[in-house]
């Protein structure tokens, strides 16, 4: 896979990548966070019913969990292609045409975060000068937030990656024509005569 | 005239390629710029309103459990029940794909997964005793709509927390519709069976009748967690769908072993005495918790789950920030003189709702177009006296539609995907089925109880707040 690119060597020879270790820590943290909010809520049920007990910051945890898995994940999305958009139209321009609006998604892509890593930094530094905590965690706000920067820093990191792929060729568009892409390519043909 | 900038910015956005949830963001975040008084601040704020919106964190779980219940052997077992159903009837067996989704629907809640996983088992199926491709196809891309309309469905979630209407209402609001959909197809099928003689199933008998129930009931009892979990109060939605995801866990895992580390290993052993075999598999549940949540094919599934749960959260997300610009705008308001003072009643109304969601549905994702519709259309729809469920319900019917129409709906490309069809040849294939839905949208859409008949029947009368 091209995203697998510029290998270095470990001793023993074992060929790893730096995009690979960054590709593998990704998954590994979305895929704990979401196990993370499953079995916290289930426990939580588990808890009322069969030990007639509960614990209150459950669900501020959970919702904790739930933003930081959305904030995190956007810009792995950005990496593997997921977020839905529309390309019937630009596909109806001819090669050149098309390749200069492929850009528009990126700069959007950019502006979004850059217009926001503003507003979130204005929104934490408040934070943290008041020394506001959360509800129930008790815990500062300005960390519980401070997935809002490091996020969006990422997903602008990978806009301009995305923007980068596009001018070189290697990509066509960043979004996924419709959300069952890969669930076609998976079964492409498969009833075929 | 802001309101049209604010559009113009979206549907630009839109059709240069911009991803979804991007295009709403952006225009809303330029739209306050320029035109309000909002903070950055409390703008970046909006976007962690998603994750702490309580009925929203019913997502993630409702697509877990889906991903552990989408496999070919839980497609497979719900065929096999169908066809031990339906299968004797005229055009049998194409009456058996239609139930299959419908029970399919009740696990998976997604369109494609339905169509994929039904689709491929059942088209080749109808294709061996004779049916056309093209009929097998069509049928199954409209059945496969059937998805979002049988609870549990993603759609009626985020409708609910739209509108704050009880999630639990939206789902039992969701079962009469489903079956009556269904029924229409199937009728739809019996009769061109019966003109075009195609070949009955022959009947299997009850045992087969009660081995294939038993088998498929594991899978089915999720559904009755479910609504029965909500409409009894022994837990809220949300807590539903993680007991949901948890149990479809261990189903699949431990029950079905169509993946994890007891796959191929059986339930029972060939010459094992019951008894052992209950122990035997008591001891390895024990040994093999810890080692199938650790599995690479559970963390495939959770891959999968997290995948989609972020890229429709992060669309929700901007498309909250969207509904709010248009309210604080008052854009419905002021929508909602406009209509009034045209006279507009609940029967144009709905027609009106009916052709914008449509139309929407071809550029949006129905979740996304849903958040942005809702808070523009529910207040009309008070004001006229229509009932909030059932308004939900004529939404998601539109989706589903939606799904089906050209020049973007997403079963067609399933379809047109698997099967190896043109896009065109999907089109005309399913034609004929989209237009019974449509019958079923205007049925839907004209006769209220249909929708309201259940939840208020088990829930009593719905109040509305203000």
């Amino acid at each position: 896979m091209r995203q697998y690119a510029s290998p270095f060597r470990l001793r023993g020879g074992v060929v790893v990548s730096i995009s690979r270790i960054i590709n593998t820590f990704e998954e590994t943290v979305i895929i704990l966070l979401l196990a993370g909010m499953t079995l916290l809520t289930f426990s939580q049920v588990i808890a009322r019913y069969v030990f007639n007990s509960g614990w209150v910051d459950a669900l501020e945890l959970t919702k904790l969990m739930f933003a930081w898995m959305i904030l995190f994940g956007m810009a792995y999305g950005v990496k593997i292609g997921a977020h839905l958009g529309v390309d019937a139209f630009i596909r109806l321009f001819p090669r050149p045409v098309f390749r200069m609006l492929a850009l528009i998604g990126p700069i959007a892509g950019i502006s979004y975060a850059v217009i926001l890593l503003f507003g979130s930094e204005v929104y934490l530094s408040k934070m943290y000068k008041y020394d506001i905590r959360t509800e129930d965690l008790d815990i500062p706000r300005w960390i519980a937030y401070s997935i809002l920067p490091i996020g969006l820093s990422m997903f602008l990191y990978r806009c301009l990656e995305a923007g980068y792929a596009i001018i070189t060729g290697k990509k066509e568009l960043m979004i996924a024509g419709h959300e069952a892409v890969e669930l076609v390519a998976e079964n492409k043909d498969v009833l075929k005569d | 005239m802001e309101t049209l900038v604010l559009f113009a910015m979206l549907m630009g956005l839109l059709a240069f390629g911009a991803p979804i949830s991007i295009s709403l963001g952006l225009s809303s975040i330029l739209f306050i710029a320029f035109f309000s008084n909002d903070s950055m601040a409390s703008i970046a704020l909006k976007l962690f309103e998603a994750a702490e919106h309580y009925t929203l964190l019913a997502i993630p779980f409702f697509v877990l459990s889906s991903g552990f219940m989408s496999t070919g052997g839980v497609a497979k077992r719900i065929i096999r029940f169908a066809i031990a159903v339906v299968g004797p009837l005229p055009g049998g067996l194409a009456m058996a794909g239609v139930f299959a989704c419908m029970l399919f629907a009740a696990l998976s809640g997604s369109s494609p997964a339905t169509v994929v996983a039904i689709g491929t088992v059942v088209i080749a199926g109808m294709v061996q005793v004779g049916y056309p491709k093209p009929f097998a196809a069509g049928i199954i891309a409209n059945a496969g709509t059937l998805g979002i309309l049988i609870p549990p469905s993603i759609v009626m979630v985020v409708y609910a927390a739209a509108t704050d209407v009880s999630v639990g209402r939206m789902f039992l609001a969701g079962v009469i519709p489903g079956l009556i959909a269904g029924l229409m197809l199937m009728t739809g099928i019996f009769i061109v069976a019966k003109i075009k003689g195609y070949p009955r199933q022959p009947w299997q008998g009850f045992g087969e009748f009660f081995r294939a129930l038993g088998d498929s009931s594991f899978g089915l009892f999720l559904i009755v967690i479910i609504l029965v979990g909500i409409y009894a109060g022994i837990f809220t939605p949300t807590e539903a769908a993680a007991v949901a995801a948890v149990y479809a866990f261990l189903i699949a895992l431990f029950v079905y072993r169509d993946m994890g580390p007891l796959k191929n290993v059986p339930i029972r052993k060939e010459g094992e005495s019951v008894v052992v075999a209950i122990v035997r598999n008591i001891v390895q549940f024990f040994i093999y918790l810890l080692p199938a949540m650790l599995h690479s094919d559970t963390k495939k599934v959770m891959l999968d789950a997290s995948k989609t749960t972020i890229m429709l959260m992060f669309i929700i997300a901007n498309a909250l920030l969207f509904a709010h610009v248009l309210t604080t705008e008052r854009i419905p308001q002021e929508i909602t003189d406009w209509m009034l003072n045209y006279g507009f009643n609940w029967w144009t109304f709905l027609i009106a709702v009916n052709l914008l969601l449509l139309l929407g549905g071809q550029f949006m994702e129905p979740s996304g177009l849903l958040l942005i519709v809702a808070p523009v259309v529910f207040p009309i729809a008070i004001e006229l006296g229509i009932d909030p469920i059932h308004l939900g319900i004529i939404m998601v019917v539109n989706m589903e539609i939606g799904m089906i129409t050209p020049p973007i709906g997403l079963n067609l490309f399933v379809t047109s995907g698997i099967t190896g069809m043109s896009l065109v040849e999907v089109v005309k294939a399913a034609m004929p089925w989209v237009c019974i839905l449509l019958a079923f949208l205007v049925i839907v859409t004209y006769v209220p109880s249909i929708s309201t008949y259940l939840p208020t029947l088990l829930m009593g009368p719905e109040i509305i707040i203000h």
